[in-house]
C-alpha cells in the first residue's frame, strides 16, 4: 500500500484520508477494467469509460466550488468546446489523438480567458448567472450553426488509434480505450491534487474563506480566480475531448444546462472539495441513472429522490462523510478536523 | 439485467403461451424513444403503437414461428442518452432490431451505433431529409414521410388548388424553421408559384404584427408558416384580430396546428391546411380497424407516430419472414425494396436510400377538426434518391 500508516507528526493531514481513497478508487477501476476485458464486456467498460469523462468534466467544476468557492453553472461550455474542437479536428483535419488535445487546449485557453474576464467581474450569485448564460448562449449559437451540425449534431467521428510512444491503443478497443481514459482521470486528478496543496492552491482557499483580506497577504485574487477559471475551463475540455472519441459523435445537448448541472450535483454527491469526490460520484451516478432508467421511465424521480437524501445524510458528500472516519484510522487516536 | 417489458407484452405473452409461439426464442426488437421531458407525448404514441402490433403478431402466431419482445428505454430526447440505451440494447439486451427515437439528432447517432455494432435501426418520427439523404447510413430504415415528402405533397395539392398563386413565407429563426421554409419554397416554385415575401420572426416571438404590413403589402393568395407550438397560437390569433385571414389560404409544416395547440388557435385555425402522411380520418377498412383498436386499448386517437410505429413492426415482420433469418446481412437485403402493409396503404422501402415511399395526405382544419382535402400518390412526393453511401 502506498498510504504511510505511521500517525501524522503534527497536524492531522485532511488528505492523507482523501489521497487514500483515491488510491482505493483508482485500484478498484483497474481491478474491475480487467475483470471486463476478461469477460469480454463491452457496455460496461464503454459505460465506465464515459463515467470516467464526466468526471473530468465534475473535477473541474470542484477546482471553481470547492476551492474557489465559485459556482459554475455553465461548465458544460468548456465540455462542449472540447468536444466540438475534436470531433471537427479528427473528422475534418486528421485523425490524430495529440492534435485533438493540442487544439483543444489552444482554444480553450483562448476563449477561457475571454470567458473568464466576463464571468470574474462578477461574484456569488451573479457569478453563477453569468456563467449559466454565457453557456446558454454559445448552446444556442452552436444548435443553430449549421457547419456544426446545428441541432443534428456531427457524426461521423472516426475510430482513432492513439499512439503513446509505448504502445498503441484503439479508441474502439473498449478496454484499451478505458484503460487510457482512466491514466488520464488518474493523472489529472494527482496534478491538481498536487497544484491545489501548492500555495497556488492555498490562494485560491485563501479567496474562498474571505477574498477581501487576500491581498494583505500580497496576492492578487483576480490573477488567481482568472487562472482558476482557464484552468478548470481547461479540466473540462480535455475531458470534453475524449467524448467524440468514445461515442463518434457530438451533439448540442452536450452543452445544455442538463449537463452543467448533472456536474454539480455530481460533485455535492461526490464531496465538495475533495478532488476524488466528483470522479467518485460520477461513476455511483452514471451506473445509478443506467440501472434506474432501465428499471422505470421516472428515473428522475428516483434520482431526485436519491440526490435529496445524500444531501440530508452527508451534506459533506460521499467521501467527506467517510474522510473523518478514515483519517481517525490513518493517524491513529488523533481527532478528526 | 433487469429488462423493462411492459405489462401490455407480458399480458400479451400470456396469452399466446399456449400457442407454439413461445416455446421459440423471442425476437427482441429494443425502443429507445424519450418516456420522459418534453417529447413524452410522442414517445407515449411510439409506445402505444409498437406494443398494439406486438400483441396482434404475438396474437397471431409470432414472427415467423417466434414472439415479439419489446424492450424500452428512455432517452430523454438527447442523443447522448440515446447512444448509451442503444449500446445497452445491442450488448446486453442482444435485441435484434431497434427503433423509438424521436429527434433526427438521436437518430443520426444511434444510427452510427448500429453500424459499429453491425445491427439495423428504424425510426419512426424523425423527419429530417439528411437521414435518408446525405448523412444516409446502410443500417437505418425511415419508415415514415420526411419532411420532404410532407411539403411536396402540400405544394402538388397548393398547385392544383391554386395554381401559380403568390404566396409570402414566414418562419421562426433557427435551423430547423429555416430549412423547412427553402424546402416548401423549392418545392412549390417548382410547381409554379410565386414568392412575394419572406420573414423570420424569433423563436417564441410575443407580437407578429410588426410584420403585418410587410405581409399586407405584398398582397399574397397564400401564407405559408413553419412557426410551431404556441408561436402558431399568437401568428394566427393576431392575424385574425388584424383581419388579414379574410381571402388568405394558410398553409403550413405538419408541426404547425396540431391537436395540441388547435384548441389554443380556435377558429383562428380553421382552412389551415397542411401535408401528412396519416390522419385517423384515412377511410379504408385497414385504418378503420386499426383506430378502433387503438382507441379501445389506449382511450386515444393515435396520431401520425403511433401510426407509422404501429406499421413499423409489421415491415419487421415481413423482411424476417421474407429473408428466413434475424442476421443483419439478409434482413436488410430483405428489407430493401419491399412492400408491406400499413393503415395508410401499401408502403414501399426505397433500396437507394432506405426511405418508405407512402401515399400523402394533405388536410385542412374544418370545424375544429382535420379533413383530408386530397392525396398524393407516393411516387409524386419521394422526390429523387440523394444517398450516395450505399
Amino acid at each position: 500500500m502506498l498510504i504511510d500508516r505511521a500517525p501524522a507528526p503534527t497536524l492531522p493531514r485532511a488528505r492523507d484520508a482523501v489521497h487514500a481513497i483515491a488510491v482505493l478508487f483508482f485500484t478498484a477501476a483497474l481491478a474491475l477494467g480487467a475483470l471486463g476485458w476478461w469477460a469480454g464486456d463491452s457496455f460496461y467498460l464503454r459505460l465506465a469509460t464515459e463515467a470516467l469523462i464526466f468526471a473530468g468534466l465534475a473535477m473541474s467544476v470542484d477546482i471553481l466550488l470547492g476551492y474557489t468557492g465559485l459556482l459554475s453553472l455553465g461548465q458544460a461550455l468548456w465540455f462542449g468546446v472540447g468536444a466540438y474542437t475534436s470531433a471537427v479536428i479528427l473528422r475534418d483535419v486528421a485523425a490524430s489523438f495529440w492534435l485533438a488535445m493540442g487544439a483543444t487546449l489552444v482554444v480553450t485557453t483562448l476563449a477561457g480567458t475571454v470567458g473568464g474576464l466576463i464571468a470574474n467581474r462578477v461574484k456569488g450569485v451573479y457569478f453563477a448567472l453569468i456563467t449559466f448564460g454565457l453557456a446558454q448562449v454559445v448552446a444556442k449559437v452552436v444548435y443553430n450553426t449549421r457547419e456544426l451540425g446545428a441541432s443534428d449534431g456531427l457524426i461521423g467521428v472516426p475510430e482513432i488509434t492513439i499512439p503513446l510512444g509505448f504502445a498503441t491503443v484503439d479508441a474502439a478497443n473498449p478496454a484499451g480505450f478505458f484503460l487510457l481514459v482512466l491514466a488520464l482521470v488518474a493523472l489529472l486528478y494527482a496534478g491538481l491534487a498536487y497544484l491545489m496543496d501548492a500555495p497556488f492552491g492555498r490562494t485560491l482557499i485563501a479567496i474562498r474563506a474571505n477574498e477581501k483580506r487576500v491581498p494583505f497577504l500580497g496576492f492578487n485574487p483576480l490573477v488567481h480566480r482568472m487562472l482558476a477559471y482557464v484552468l478548470a475551463a481547461n479540466v473540462a475540455a480535455l475531458a470534453g475531448a475524449l467524448y467524440p472519441m468514445l461515442r463518434g459523435f457530438v451533439s448540442p445537448e452536450l452543452l445544455f444546462f442538463q449537463t452543467s448541472g448533472n456536474a454539480v450535483i455530481t460533485v455535492i454527491v461526490g464531496g465538495v472539495g475533495t478532488l476524488i469526490g466528483p470522479v467518485v460520484g460520477s461513476v455511483l451516478l452514471t451506473a445509478l441513472r443506467s440501472v434506474v432508467g432501465t428499471w422505470t421511465e421516472h428515473h428522475l424521480i428516483v434520482i431526485g429522490v436519491l440526490f435529496m437524501l445524500s444531501v440530508v445524510v452527508m451534506p459533506k458528500g460521499l467521501v467527506g462523510a467517510v474522510r473523518p472516519w478514515l483519517q481517525r484510522r490513518l493517524s491513529g487516536s488523533e481527532s478528526p478536523r | 439485467m433487469t429488462r423493462m417489458t411492459t405489462a401490455a407484452v407480458t399480458a400479451a405473452l400470456l396469452l399466446t403461451a399456449s400457442t407454439a409461439a413461445l416455446a421459440a426464442e423471442p425476437i427482441r426488437v429494443g425502443v429507445v424513444t424519450p418516456l420522459s421531458g418534453t417529447y413524452t407525448p410522442i414517445g407515449q404514441q411510439v409506445r402505444w403503437g409498437l406494443e398494439l402490433a406486438a400483441k396482434e403478431i404475438n396474437a397471431a402466431g409470432g414472427v415467423a414461428g417466434r414472439p415479439l419482445e419489446l424492450m424500452f428505454e428512455d432517452e430523454e430526447a438527447n442523443p447522448a442518452v440515446a447512444v448509451q440505451k442503444a449500446e445497452k440494447l445491442f450488448q446486453v439486451g442482444k435485441v435484434d432490431f431497434l427503433t423509438g427515437t424521436v429527434n433526427s439528432g438521436s437518430t443520426l447517432a444511434v444510427g452510427q451505433v448500429a453500424e459499429r455494432n453491425d445491427r439495423l435501426i428504424a425510426t419512426t418520427v424523425s423527419f429530417a431529409d439528411s437521414i435518408t439523404a446525405d448523412k444516409c447510413s446502410p443500417n437505418v430504415f425511415r419508415v415514415n414521410a420526411r419532411a420532404g415528402q410532407q411539403s411536396a405533397a402540400l405544394a402538388e395539392w397548393l398547385s392544383k388548388e391554386k395554381p401559380k398563386s403568390k404566396v409570402f413565407y414566414l418562419g421562426p429563426d433557427y435551423e430547423m424553421g429555416r430549412s423547412t421554409v427553402a424546402a416548401f419554397k423549392k418545392a412549390a416554385t417548382d410547381k409554379g408559384s410565386a414568392e412575394v415575401g419572406e420573414v423570420f420572426a424569433p423563436l417564441d416571438n410575443k407580437d407578429y404584427s410588426q410584420y403585418f404590413g410587410q405581409l399586407r403589402a405584398s398582397r399574397p393568395a397564400v401564407l405559408y408558416t413553419s412557426v410551431a407550438g404556441n408561436d402558431t397560437v399568437r401568428l394566427l390569433s393576431q392575424m385574425e384580430e388584424y383581419g388579414l385571414l379574410k381571402n388568405l389560404l394558410v398553409v403550413g409544416a405538419s408541426g404547425t396546428v396540431t391537436s395540441q395547440n388547435i384548441g389554443a388557435i380556435g377558429k383562428a385555425a380553421e382552412g389551415f391546411v397542411t401535408g401528412v402522411g396519416y390522419s385517423p380520418e384515412i377511410d379504408t377498412p385497414a385504418n378503420k380497424a386499426f383506430v378502433k383498436a387503438f382507441t379501445a386499448a389506449y382511450g386515444k386517437d393515435p396520431d401520425l407516430y403511433g401510426a407509422d410505429s404501429y406499421g413499423l413492426l409489421y415491415f419487421y415482420k415481413a423482411a424476417v419472414e421474407k429473408a428466413g433469418a434475424t442476421d443483419t446481412a439478409s434482413v436488410r437485403k430483405a428489407m430493401e425494396g419491399i412492400q408491406w402493409a400499413t393503415p395508410q396503404g401499401t408502403k414501399t422501402m426505397r433500396a437507394g436510400d432506405h426511405q418508405a415511399v407512402q401515399d400523402m395526405y394533405a388536410v385542412r382544419v374544418t370545424g375544429g377538426k382535420f379533413t383530408i382535402v386530397g392525396s398524393v400518390p407516393g411516387e409524386a412526393a419521394i422526390g429523387p434518391d440523394a444517398c450516395t453511401k450505399f
